[in-house]
């Protein structure tokens, strides 16, 4: 991606042959900023959102069960042990955590502490900063100037909801970018055919990262049709949608090679995990208070209500604007999907919206100030009235006043809110429970301890087994090839790692509940709901 | 070990394909790269003079009207110089009977060698050229009265050794095998080439070619004993440096017509891959300058072997890794190489649209399930033709096969080599 960002800012590089020929008595980076600009302010933003989101990564937010689930399933690519840590159920396509798989010899550079999963966060760094380049350069490729285009890879990588949210290993992280991409590719300047096709290619992976991304496809589809000069289209069409369905089609290819396209006793299959996401219990409307998705909402509105506000609004608003037409369909098709009454809304969707959002905003802020600048203020600008009867106030003056004033209101915002994800420690009960067990387990290796996936690669780590001896908590009630091993139920298990995650889940997991019943508290870490206990099986009770 | 052989050869079928989709693609890249394959607009004035040969061996039925089209070309200053052998009294009567009419601008030489062939016919009446500029003709090519014109202006304007013209079959209607010819055609002279002139190697088509007389007599004219001197000369032209420049109109290319069997298309294919194998053991490709140059050369030459066997080689290397149990990432690398074959199926869809959208043809749904049904069958007539054409080289056999021709792009019956 680094070297796309690097080829086109250099075909925006003004001809060298232009330039004077008497020596330039301005200092290196002054003549660097000249000469590239878009280099420069794209280091920058890189820098800053790395730095702000690099700080304190391992500590905010609480770690979830999904990053330990993706950050376990790549450690079994890397392990040689197929797609998924337990059988592989066609959950999601497993592309995102092969590149989970791909990155983490990074944390393996630095780790050297408990809890994995925490540490493992710094592989989203280079993706983070791929996406800032990427909506920079995506930005300017839609005909915004430079202060706009940073603006969106300010809203992008700033947002205390992207703060958090980017810095977890999530798989919609990567999607995100590779879709970024793949609108950088569409409108490439060139109108090359093979960036058509690389486009499809990013889509595809886009997709085969993470499924929701899919929703995004029709705006791309209008990109590509931008990007292309009608004496070539028929061909850079072809070529988009051949790329990003022949890769597409390698899900399909991997499912039919294994036996599991359709459902069938015996064996998981990508038709029946489909039947099942599609007839998965929504999450409820959106908008209804007290449903799992207004909770959802409330909490991305917590962590930034500016963003999804004006996000929403400018992406309508963007709709009216030709240059910003295919970002803002995106964006607002991912909304209404978001608001359709009864889907199921996962907290994550929010990073697949993000970057429609920044673009929208910055896009939908540059549509005004170009409206501000052609202004005629007339009687108004005479600022006489006010008693400052030398000034007249112009449009440029306006567009100045407006922007201190709507820095001035966001930037506290912001800064209250990325200081807490720059300093909160949120991990410190996980952290005192997965150093509880290496202390005082006696011989893991022959011990069965159901935890959460935040916890279950420490647990591998520890000695035990990987599976059976660690078990992943839902697997102990519901997959088959784990109950099998456990022929006396709760008896057969020997400690619970009783996190909020665990005390939360709806599934009903009647042995995980009757092991906990019949188990006494060896160790308490922190308080209220993010409560660790160890919880050791007592293995002569009785059953109440 | 069976899992690396499948991968190995799965990944080179794979890179093989992706740069013949790469190369066969190459014009429209960029909007830009389309409007450069075009010819410039002339600027009124020719410059150069020609001499037009046209070539005619059991003619007679359609050498006249190629002669008389070509005389109604816009140019100032050209002649047409018709080669006849001497065992052809037919052909040579029309064409005696043309240099009579025309008695300025056409000329007949016979040709008295005792084997027939092209470069033979072509190398005979290369001594009475006094044009600045030879050009070569088939007898039964369409010739656009504007081409020379935009020949000429194309020679000054680019400083050009060559200048190679479009030439495209048309008949797409005739049969199955006739409609995946005019595409190959399409996207040889209407891509293709292009990329090969820009790369400084390129292997000359038969017709519609134009070298400047100097540098022909230079060289000795065409090579007698290659099966194919068009693409020989083009290879030894290339390896000194000669600026070659291809344009591509479609108002302006010469019109031909496929062979009228798919027999004749195998024999005519067979001679080309056998000149091509010819052209590669003669080595002058060894001296273009660049290593790049090189590999395109020994690649483009290799090409129609590589593509004879790629197809079989990937249904094979699927079978094997279905049949026996390699793991899951093997046999999906097995697949791979289907990913730029539909995407070349795909491509050569839209090629065929944009074939009937320059020609003003009617292109029926028929007529796309024909081309991607015929895929398979065409690909294993090129495959027969590869090995023929090899075991015909082992056996030292090079005498020349005729391709029959009925004239089914002007509507006229007529025998006449290619």
């Amino acid at each position: 991606m680094a070297t796309v960002v690097e080829t086109v800012l250099d075909e925006e590089r003004p001809d060298p042959t232009s330039a004077p020929a008497a020596p330039d008595p301005r200092g290196r980076l002054a003549r660097l900023l000249a000469s590239r600009p878009d280099l420069v302010i794209t280091a920058l933003l890189v820098a800053t959102v790395v730095l702000v989101q690099g700080l304190n990564i391992d500590n905010f937010p609480t770690v979830s069960d999904d990053e330990g689930t993706y950050l376990a399933q790549a450690w079994a690519i890397q392990h040689g042990k197929g797609l998924a840590h337990y059988s592989y159920w066609y959950d999601h396509p497993p592309l995102g955590w092969v590149q989970i798989a791909a990155l983490s010899w990074i944390p393996a550079l630095l780790w050297h502490g408990p809890l994995v999963v925490m540490h493992a966060r710094v592989i989203m760094l280079p993706v983070s900063a791929a996406g800032t380049a990427l909506v920079y350069l995506v930005a300017r490729r839609i005909d915004l100037p430079r202060w706009a285009a940073a603006l969106a890879a300010v809203v992008f990588g700033l947002s205390p909801l992207s703060v958090t949210m980017q810095r977890e290993i999530y798989l919609d992280n990567f999607a995100a970018v590779w879709m970024l991409a793949a609108f950088a590719c569409a409108l490439s300047p060139r109108r090359h055919l093979w960036h058509h096709i690389a486009a499809g290619l990013c889509a595809a992976v886009a997709v085969l990262s993470k499924e929701t991304m899919l929703i995004a496809a029709p705006a791309l589809v209008m990109a590509v049709w931008r990007g292309t000069d009608k004496a070539t289209r028929k061909f850079s069409l072809v070529g988009f949608a051949i790329a990003f369905a022949t890769i597409g089609a390698q899900y399909l290819l991997y499912a039919v090679l294994k036996g599991e396209l359709f459902p069938g006793p015996g064996h998981n299959s990508l038709i029946g995990a489909l039947q099942y996401q599609l007839g998965r219990g929504g999450s409820g409307d959106i908008l209804k208070s007290g449903s799992v998705s207004n909770l959802t909402l409330h909490w991305w509105l917590v962590r930034d209500p500016l963003l999804i506000y004006v996000g929403t609004a400018a992406s309508l608003a963007a709709l009216a604007v030709r240059r910003l037409r295919e970002i803002a369909v995106a964006a607002v098709l991912l909304v209404a999907v978001a608001m359709r009454p009864n889907g199921y809304l996962p907290a994550m969707y929010v990073i697949q919206v993000i970057p429609f959002f920044a673009l929208a905003i910055a896009g939908t802020a540059d549509a005004c100030v170009r409206g501000l600048l052609r202004l005629r203020l007339g009687a108004i600008g005479r600022l006489g009235w006010l008693g400052l009867g030398r000034w007249r106030l112009g449009p440029r003056d306006l567009v100045a006043v407006l922007a201190i004033g709507l820095a001035g209101l966001v930037a506290p915002q912001w800064e209250a809110g990325d200081e807490t994800a720059d300093t909160a420690y949120s991990n410190n009960e996980y952290v005192a429970a997965a150093n509880w067990i290496r202390a005082n387990v006696p011989d893991p290796a022959h011990r069965r301890i159901v935890v959460d996936d935040a916890m279950w690669l420490d647990t591998v780590k520890d000695g035990f087994q990987p599976g059976l001896g660690a078990i992943w908590f839902y697997k102990v009630d519901l997959d088959p090839a784990v109950t099998r091993t456990l022929p006396h139920g709760w008896r057969d298990l020997d400690y619970v790692v009783l996190t909020s995650i665990i005390r939360q889940d709806p599934n009903g997991l009647p042995t995980v509940r009757a092991a906990i019943a019949h188990s006494t508290t060896v160790a308490t870490f922190g308080s209220g709901q993010q409560q660790i206990t160890i919880q050791k099986v007592d293995h002569s009770g009785s059953g109440q | 070990m069976i899992s690396a052989v499948i991968v190995l050869c799965s990944l080179m079928l794979f890179a093989v394909a992706v740069f013949t989709l790469w190369w066969m693609l190459h014009a429209w890249r960029t909007p830009e790269t389309l409007a450069a394959t075009k010819f410039a607009d002339p600027d009124g004035t020719g410059a150069l003079s020609f001499s037009l040969l046209v070539p005619a061996r059991h003619e007679q039925a359609v050498l006249e009207r190629t002669v008389l089209r070509l005389l109604e070309s816009t140019h100032p200053d050209f002649e047409v110089i018709v080669i006849v052998g001497h065992d052809d009294p037919d052909t040579a009567e029309v064409a005696h009977r043309l240099a009579a009419r025309h008695p300025e601008q056409v000329f007949v030489v016979t040709d008295t060698h005792e084997k027939k062939n092209k470069p033979k016919a072509l190398n005979s009446a290369l001594p009475t050229c006094r044009g600045d500029v030879v050009g070569v003709f088939d007898a039964e090519d369409q010739v656009h009265p504007d081409l020379l014109s935009h020949v000429d202006h194309a020679f000054r304007d680019t400083a050009a050794d060559v200048v190679q013209g479009g030439v495209q079959l048309i008949n797409f209607h005739s049969s199955w095998y006739s409609l995946r010819n005019c595409l190959e055609y399409f996207f040889w002279f209407r891509s293709r080439l292009h990329l090969h002139a820009a790369k400084g190697f390129i292997p000359l088509g038969g017709n519609t070619v134009f070298v400047r007389t100097d540098r022909l007599r230079a060289n000795d004219g065409w090579d007698q004993n290659c099966l194919a001197e068009d693409c020989d000369l083009g290879v030894r032209l290339s390896s000194q440096g000669a600026k070659v420049v291809v344009a591509y109109d479609s108002a302006m290319v010469t019109k031909e017509e496929t062979p009228d069997s798919v027999l004749s298309l195998f024999k005519q294919r067979t001679r080309w891959n056998q000149g091509f194998l010819q052209v590669y053991r003669k080595r002058d490709w060894r001296s273009l300058p660049s290593v790049r140059q090189r590999m395109l050369a020994r690649y483009t030459l290799a090409t129609p072997f590589v593509q004879a066997f790629s197809g079989l080689l990937i249904v094979v290397g699927i079978a094997i890794a279905l049949l026996t149990s390699v793991p899951d990432v093997v046999a999906m690398v097995s697949f791979s190489p289907l990913i730029p074959m539909v995407a070349m199926f795909a491509f050569e869809a839209v090629g065929l649209h944009d074939f009937g959208k320059q020609y003003q043809l009617t292109i029926r749904p028929s007529h796309y399930a024909k081309l991607i049904i015929g895929g398979p069958f065409y690909q294993l007539i090129l495959a027969g033709a590869a090995i023929r054409a090899v075991w015909r080289e082992m056996r030292g056999r090079k005498d020349w096969e005729l391709t029959r021709h009925v004239g089914a792009h002007l509507g006229v019956e007529a025998g006449t080599a290619s």
